[in-house]
């Protein structure tokens, strides 16, 4: 991943670059950081979809998806999304490189061209986004958050989220509430706009099968034209453990039950003890050689999945399993037993050595995906200590067992969802 | 022992790939990329979920329980000395496997220490051990996988589908099977199933990614139990063209409806199509329905769907094709009625040459971008293998499909009377 260009378009807007030809394809992408607030969330997070529908010079959403297939099936999307106390809003375009084109057409100048078009140039009639999009686009946001209850396993890992960290940004929904949604106005939407392109501080990620010069100049005469005035990035906020374990049963009529731990750790980005805490987290229930999934799944077989996963950014880790309901107790003990053992220490060297090698695998794999490797670098440059692929993978190996055990001791049990088939919640 | 090797150029995608039928019967697709840093590699059998009833060449036909393939498919990580996932821990390759309807694949990626990944999935594939105890003890295991999907509307919503679509084809079954069907299976079965389906001639190995190529078949050669040839014919009771019930519906917690439209298509025993009409089929879905599509943009503006959940896709396999429409919608019957009066429109009054080139493009555009990732490039060699198609074929057709060729495939698929609609409400208020 040497070859990274990173380089600043105007206050608060900066610029990472990486061009390899072995893609078919290139990827560019804006991203704006605003600060998770209840009162904003809503707005914010509808204008991403709002703006990527259409813009002054295609005026219609029909126009606009013509113009994508033109340019062969190119994807143009929005997305929010929250990293650590942030609210992150996206618009991503992708197409196939140039010397792929049937025609031998410019394809990405082209995209930047319509990219740029959908987020600095939108429709606005009378200073309002159309009426009839800007209700499609509520109507849909609605639904997006209503059916976050169809997938059990991801709306149980929500719900604790939301429960442990109700009183911090991180606990809001990066969609805001439904209700908040459906009571947004127009106005609204224009003054987002206009605080986000001249204010939010902002990533433009360009990387692939492209000339970057001409895309870099393509941005920065898009972000130059704006009277910008950056404010800075918000901080992510962390908290000890709750004195007591808060403890939530939910019903809903379901067949398998989940199961959701919520611990906190006190370690989070940009500490250094970061990389010891992914390994112990991997250590613990990383992988199919974990102490979770050989004793949970495997020996007892108590569930069909049980993991562990650490948000380095907001310093929590989540256990999650589903599990048959008279289970949960004796899966609870079990994930605590397994804790405990990996606390004293007792974890032996193959089992570092699988946790080691499969962290190294992910980070080297990262590089062969565009999407990936954006991912990587966009919370990279959020973390306060960016690092490179192979900076991440030579601190992984300098992690010591005294630091495993070290960061397998911060963690606290805070909170356990536990989400029940309907009937039987006590 | 040595074999020749076929090198598969595409000079469109400057693509190349090669394709080898090692003497222990394995064909072998090798698709080096040397900018990658990670490989993938599969070791598939043409052995799904839908294969119960079969006969191998000279011995009696005979059909077992349901749910064998993918029992089989988690037994197999497990020998008398450990499991495999415990060995590729050693390696650092992240390894995993899945069963379909018409295969199973397993298959790992890695960053490093390639061959020694390699040697352990060549090895643990070929070598099945199972006792009682522990094909007992995979029953919990499967069955909360079994009840986990119960939970799950998307995978309600498809099988509920394929159950109104198809009277007799096994692709109406989940591809577990059911908690009563694997409770039937024993280890005699397993081994039987193994023997016929995982014969060498039976199975595939495509690795995409950075690897030598002589390495990996001095590797086979030395790792590969050479197979007896075997035809197996796979038996499907006919499948009458009628469709068993045009409605279906369930009640499950989701928070709106969901629907899934299907249309089902005549396949003759256990045939598949041709490139040409796979190629075909896909540009006229995308103009009939995709993103760009008066279709789709009349749907949205009815609030009859969303664009993060509405999709379509051509669902064909050994016996089986049909055109699947899904989504979440607040009406179903509505937005179902709206796709089959478009068919119907479209039918009439044709395609234009401009919607026809600018789906064609996109198509072109999408499949090539495809190839940026040694996942779909080792499972999509894996998945041609075994329909008998090659995978570069699909580029060369779509880009020499014609206007002509989308409306011919019109006349044959899409028609009304075949089609069924599946429909997930969610539950009552109590």
């Amino acid at each position: 991943m040497a070859g990274i260009e990173h380089r600043m378009i105007c206050d608060g807007v900066e610029f990472l670059g990486f061009r390899d030809p072995k893609f078919k394809t290139a990827r560019m992408s804006v991203h704006f950081l605003l600060p998770m607030c209840k009162e904003e969330a809503s707005a914010n997070a509808l204008l991403p979809f709002l703006l990527s529908r259409a813009s002054r010079e295609y005026p219609d959403f029909t126009k606009l998806e013509q113009r994508l297939a033109e340019l062969y099936g190119a994807s143009l999307s929005a997305d929010v999304d929250k990293v650590g106390d942030m609210q992150v809003l996206s618009v991503a375009a992708s197409g196939l490189a140039d010397c792929y084109a049937l025609e031998g057409e410019p394809v990405l100048q082209h995209l930047a061209d319509l990219l740029c078009s959908v987020l600095f140039d939108p429709l606005l009639e009378d200073g309002l986004f159309p009426l009839d999009g800007f209700e499609q686009e509520k109507r849909q946001t609605i639904e997006l958050i209503e059916t976050e209850l169809n997938e059990k396993r991801s709306y149980a890992r929500q719900r604790c989220e939301s429960l442990m960290c109700a009183e911090e940004p991180y606990g809001l929904s990066r969609y805001g509430t439904r209700e908040e949604v459906a009571a947004l106005e127009r106005p609204q939407l224009t003054e987002s706009w206009k605080h986000v392109v001249a204010h939010a501080p902002a990533r433009v990620i360009v990387m692939g099968n492209c000339e970057l010069e001409p895309l870099y100049e393509r941005f920065c005469r898009a972000f130059r034209a704006l009277s910008r005035g950056a404010l800075v990035l918000c901080e992510t906020h962390n908290r000890p453990a709750a004195p007591q374990v808060r403890e939530v049963k939910e019903e809903l009529p379901v067949a398998q039950a989940k199961l959701v731990m919520g611990f906190r750790t006190g370690i989070f980005q940009p500490q250094k003890e970061v990389a010891a805490m992914r390994m112990a987290m991997t250590i613990f229930g990383g992988t199919p050689s974990s102490k979770l999934f050989v004793n949970v799944r495997e020996k007892q077989s108590l569930c069909y999945y049980c993991g562990a996963s650490y948000n380095s950014m907001k310093g929590i880790v989540l256990v999650q399993s589903g599990v048959e309901e008279k289970n949960i107790e004796k899966a609870r003990a079990e994930i605590l037993k397994q804790l405990a053992e990996l606390q004293r220490g007792r974890f032996t060297e193959e089992e570092w050595s699988a946790a080691k090698l499969s962290l190294l695998n992910a980070y080297r794999t990262t590089a062969d995906s565009l999407g990936a490797l954006s991912g990587w670098l966009l919370t990279q440059s959020l973390s306060g200590r960016p690092l490179t692929l192979e900076e991440a993978a030579a601190e992984m190996e300098a992690v010591t067992r005294e630091e495993i055990v070290a960061a397998a001791n911060q963690l606290a049990l805070d909170t356990v969802y536990c989400l029940v088939g309907k009937g039987a919640a006590v | 022992m040595s074999a020749a090797i076929r090198e598969i150029r595409n000079d469109r995608v400057r693509e190349h790939y090669y394709e080898i039928d090692h003497p222990s019967g394995l064909r072998i697709l090798l698709y080096p990329k040397e900018h990658n840093s990670s490989t993938y590699a599969v070791f598939g059998t043409h052995y799904g979920s839908i294969d119960t009833t079969f006969r191998v060449e000279g011995e009696e036909p005979c059909t077992v329980p349901e749910g064998i393939a993918h029992y089989l498919e988690h037994k197999l990580f497990e020998s008398e000395d450990g499991d495999a996932f415990e060995r590729y821990a050693k390696t650092g390759a992240s390894a995993n496997a899945y069963t379909s309807f018409d295969r199973t694949c397993y298959l790992f990626s890695c960053t490093d220490r390639f061959y020694e990944s390699l040697e352990i999935l060549l090895d643990f594939v070929q070598k099945p051990y199972f006792t009682e105890e522990t094909v007992r003890k995979e029953q919990g295991i499967i069955g909360q996988e079994i009840r986990m999907y119960d939970d799950d509307p998307q995978w309600r919503v498809m099988f509920n589908l394929l159950d109104s679509l198809y009277h007799t084809h096994p692709v109406k079954i989940d591809i577990a099977g059911t908690v009563e069907s694997i409770a039937k299976i024993t280890p005699d079965y397993l081994y039987q199933c193994y023997r016929t389906f995982y014969n060498l001639h039976n199975m595939v190995l495509c690795v995409a990614g950075r690897f030598d190529v002589q390495k990996v078949l001095d590797l086979c050669d030395r790792l590969l139990i050479p197979s007896k040839p075997q035809r197996i014919e796979r038996i499907f009771k006919p499948e009458p063209p009628e469709i068993v019930r045009s409605r279906v519906e369930e009640k499950l917690s989701v928070a709106m409806p969901m629907f899934q439209l299907g249309f089902k298509e005549s396949v003759t025993g256990a045939g598949r199509i041709t490139t040409e009409k796979d190629a075909a089929t896909d540009v006229l879905l995308e103009a009939l329905a995709g993103d760009a599509s008066p279709l789709f943009r009349r749907l949205l503006d009815a609030g009859l769907i969303n664009e993060s959940s509405f999709g379509y896709e051509y669902f064909e396999g050994d016996g089986y094709a049909s055109v699947i429409f899904s989504g979440d919608s607040r009406d179903p019957d509505r937005t179902a009625e709206a796709i089959r009066r478009e068919i119907a429109s479209m039918r009439e009054n044709g395609l234009s040459q401009e919607s026809f080139e600018r789906a064609k493009k996109a198509i072109y555009g999408r499949t090539v971008a495809s190839l940026n990732s040694v996942e779909n490039i080792a499972n999509g060699l894996a998945a041609m293998a075994f329909s008998g198609r090659g995978l570069f074929e699909y580029f060369d057709c779509v880009a020499n499909l014609t206007r002509e060729d989308v409306v011919r495939r019109l006349e044959e698929q899409l028609l009304p009377q075949y089609s069924a609609l599946s429909v997930i409400l969610p539950l009552d208020e109590s």
